[in-house]
């Protein structure tokens, strides 16, 4: 009778089988106007001077800036279509692009200039991470099509971060409040939000005025997805038709797409550097020898095969030489375990007899790597370090924490050694190097045991108000060859974007920057 | 009035154990390693310099005792403010409130497929004792309990939407989006009632009552359905209260598996972000639900139970 009851029961829930059977594959796909991407978060409200919970993609979308970074740093034409420094290097005039509007209708002129700058600027305390905020006194509009930007100091960084994706960016006056918030997202890029889910999506439809070329496609949809498996199971699927970014799926996932015909891929060029700071102002990574010696004694190609599996090229300096003012033919010493061994003989740290830990003085060659617990590549690539050091009598104690532990560590200098990255285009190597001389910054707490670190903090602050070039150059090139020498860096791998699609999206770019994402130029040609 | 005194008295003790729950993890998030302020300010992309650091702990009241720290969260808690989200910039109880609703949905499902899978399955194991339907429901649980739900969820993906394409894999988009998700979370609920209902059925098999019931000629049917289902229901159905905890607690991972919206997926984040008003509010927010759930089920398991409601009047 129970067999019976299940049958019966088995025969109604059939119907229901064989309809669900019948629900058409989703694909986006299908439909080739709209692009489904994925994000692990909602784009946020979208205001365009404000950070987190806004999202920079996001940010790129919808608002533009005066000028934009183009290849190898070079500054390119934007909202403002020519530019001029004045004789004492203390204010900037920019001609604006006529018949630009906002998306609600809204004409882009030097007021609205005015405008999104002054409400920038009644938040300052909040930009005050961004040198070219704190120099900043203020703008006027000359005439409709003109502004005048003034700074308190000359200041050589100004049209790099002109270009950021935030806080420089222009909402329509319209949308403005007098407090500063924002009524609507409305800017005057080639896309306007047109929906948010919460927790499900955000829809991002063309700007049907807007003043450049169109975007080939109609709508982008940038579904909430923070789990890279699950990102990857959803491509296959056509849930979603592209993979953007440096850490949108792990390289193992990466080389599968790659090796599967269906699918595209591509590397981006070097966007920034993921790197080791080894700590100068503790022991043991205060002696140099010590430094130079695990320069040498770790097997970065090994990392970049095995580890990274060839997504990311190996880094010998700390950043790529693409960037502006970094191209020094610096390079790192080559990988040869049996020489670091000799270097920490020579520096007098001995192998007691039957022991596997150097000695120097009674103390022992031992020091804290420090990774983010939960980042599987971190830890992957702290114990191939342990491992390479133990080889030469180096004791490498890995400390996996949280997040916040982790950064705490980086705020007080409590580490031997520990991973960071660059920050990237437009950022490198101006901005990074500027907050080295912040002790809130693992690279000031790295540095700080340099004999030459007041040197160092002093010819940063030179260069960044430095108006002549050469001498700009000629600064850069004594601060990272110094920085070089002194072995305070282990630069692992340079930065990339990952890119995975189907053949039948077309033509997939890269941006100029680490958080540009170029949906306008996604499909054409 | 008995039943609705037993309801009142529990309810009353939802109180102090929501105030106890609440300090107890309040204190434990402050205590533990780490510094909020640096939490807030990483969510808000803000570089932590000493000055910014000030400034949140005092924005934050973390320059205030612990004590005072909560009583003040306290104060905004009974007021249903359980504060702001240091990611997302919104009201925890507006988010929580969007995000529940999902959670819900997919932990009902859940337990349906529980039930619905379970209660059969286990009734067609114990009347076959020993025979082959028994000894593939054993394996079948031996799986469900064994393996993971968030794996389960991805080998359920690669079958039914990248293989066969018939369900999609992610979001939250009609019926057909939910199946699989609750199917993963399922799993070991349903392998667990599964064996709970067989050994309970079992159990009934071999009481008096039974033997005098087919002494009577009763048919087959009514032996089933009256006196051996009914019956093996009870200690079940009082299962169901734990199992709800549990499928609340297995959705956190099988929504971050398949996107779905719910409060799972977003208190994950919030572990991961740090972001400790969002993990405070859910932790309270969870207790409620859980003791309300487990309420209910013990009403509902009175109301069934005709002994049981004697029990307790008298």
């Amino acid at each position: 009778m129970g067999n019976n009851m299940l049958r019966r029961s088995l025969l109604h829930l059939a119907p229901g089988v064989a309809g669900l059977a019948m629900l058409p594959a989703p694909s986006a796909l299908a439909d080739r106007k709209r692009l489904t991407f994925s994000w692990p978060s909602n784009a946020g409200p979208l205001h365009p001077h404000l950070y987190s919970p806004n999202q920079m993609y996001a940010h790129s979308m919808l608002y533009e800036p005066l000028v934009r970074y183009g290849e190898g740093g070079q500054i390119l034409p934007a909202l403002a279509t020519a530019w001029a420094i004045e004789a004492d290097g203390r204010a900037w005039r920019f001609t604006l692009r006529r018949d630009v509007r906002f998306a609600d209708g809204t004409p882009f002129d030097a007021a609205a200039v005015v405008a999104n700058v002054d409400a920038m600027l009644g938040n300052r305390a909040r930009h005050a991470w961004l040198e070219l905020v704190n120099q900043i006194e203020g703008a006027e509009a000359l005439d409709p099509g003109t502004v005048r930007l003034r700074l308190a100091k000359p200041y050589y960084p100004t049209l790099l971060e002109l270009s950021l994706p935030r806080p420089l960016r222009f909402a329509s006056p319209a949308a403005l409040r007098p407090d500063g918030s924002l009524a609507a997202p409305i800017g005057t890029g080639p896309w306007v939000l047109a929906e948010t889910s919460r927790g499900q999506h955000d829809l991002f439809r063309r700007n049907e005025g807007y003043w450049g070329e169109q975007p080939a496609l109609r709508e982008v949809l940038v579904r909430v997805l923070g789990d890279s498996n699950a990102r990857a199971l959803a491509l296959e699927t056509g849930e979603i038709d592209l993979i953007y970014g440096t850490d949108q799926v792990d390289a193992d996932t990466f080389r599968r797409f790659t090796a599967d015909a269906r699918f595209t891929t591509a590397i981006s060029p070097p966007i920034g550097t993921r790197l080791l700071a080894l700590n100068s102002a503790r022991f043991p990574t205060d002696d140099l020898a010590v430094r130079q010696a695990i320069a040498q004694a770790v097997d970065r190609a090994a990392l970049v095969r095995h580890i990274l599996l060839d997504t990311e090229p190996a880094a010998e300096t700390l950043f790529a030489e693409t960037f502006p003012y970094v191209g020094l033919g610096l390079r790192a010493p080559a990988f040869d375990g049996a020489a670091a061994a000799a270097r920490l003989d020579a520096a007098g740290w001995r192998r007691p007899a039957g022991g596997r830990v150097r000695m120097r003085d009674g103390q022992e060659l031992a020091l804290d790597m420090c990774f983010t617990g939960t980042d599987a590549l971190q830890k992957a690539i702290s114990e191939a370090v342990q491992g390479d050091l133990s080889r030469i009598g180096i004791a490498v104690r890995l400390v996996g924490e949280d997040a916040s532990t982790y950064v705490g560590r980086q705020r007080s200098g409590d580490f031997g050694m520990i991973f960071g990255d660059t920050w990237g285009a437009p950022y490198d190597p101006h901005a990074f190097m500027s907050s080295m001389r912040a002790p809130s910054h693992a690279d000031f707490q790295a540095q700080r045991g340099l004999p030459m670190k007041a040197e160092i903090d002093r010819r940063i602050g030179a260069v960044l108000i430095s108006t002549e070039e050469a001498q700009r150059a000629a600064e850069y090139r004594w601060l990272l060859t110094t920085l070089h020498e002194q072995a305070v860096y282990f630069p692992v791998s340079f930065l990339t974007n990952k890119v995975v699609h189907r053949p039948a999206l077309g033509r997939v770019p890269f941006g100029d920057t680490r958080n540009d994402i170029p949906f306008a130029q996604i499909g054409r040609g | 009035m008995t039943v609705l005194g037993f309801a009142l008295r529990r309810l009353a003790t939802l109180l102090p154990l929501l105030l106890l729950v609440s300090f107890g993890f309040f204190a434990m998030l402050r205590l533990g390693r780490g510094d909020p302020a640096l939490d807030y300010l990483r969510l808000a992309q803000i570089p932590p310099t000493d000055a910014a650091l000030a400034l949140a702990r005092q924005e934050l009241g973390l320059d205030r005792t612990i004590l005072l720290q909560f009583a003040s969260w306290l104060g905004g808690a009974v007021q249903g403010d359980l504060g702001i989200s240091w990611f997302t910039h919104r009201p925890v109880t507006e988010e929580i409130a969007h995000y529940l609703p999902a959670t819900l949905q997919l932990a009902g499902t859940a337990m349906l497929v529980t039930i619905l899978v379970g209660v059969p399955l286990g009734i067609w194991a114990a009347m076959n004792r020993d025979r082959w339907p028994d000894h593939l429901t054993r394996v079948m649980t031996f799986l469900g309990v064994s393996v993971p739900n968030f794996w389960l969820g991805f080998l359920l993906v690669l079958l039914f939407a990248v293989t066969l394409g018939w369900l999609p894999a992610i979001g939250r988009d009609g019926l057909s989006s939910i199946l699989l998700p609750a199917l993963a979370t399922a799993a070991m609920s349903a392998s667990v009632m599964l064996r709970l209902v067989r050994a309970s059925v079992l159990g009934v098999l071999g009481e008096a009552h039974l033997r005098f019931a087919r002494a009577r000629g009763l048919p087959a049917r009514t032996l089933l359905g009256r006196h051996i289902v009914l019956n093996a229901m009870v200690p079940p159905l009082t299962a169901i209260g734990l199992h709800l905890g549990e499928l609340m607690g297995g959705a956190m991972v099988v929504e971050t598996v398949f996107g779905w919206p719910g409060l799972g997926r977003y208190a994950l984040q919030a572990i991961g972000n740090r972001d400790y008003p969002v993990l405070q509010g859910f932790v309270v927010v969870m207790t409620a639900v859980f003791v309300l759930c487990n309420l209910l089920v013990d009403l509902i398991y009175a109301w069934l139970d005709p002994r049981i409601r004697l029990e307790r009047a008298a």
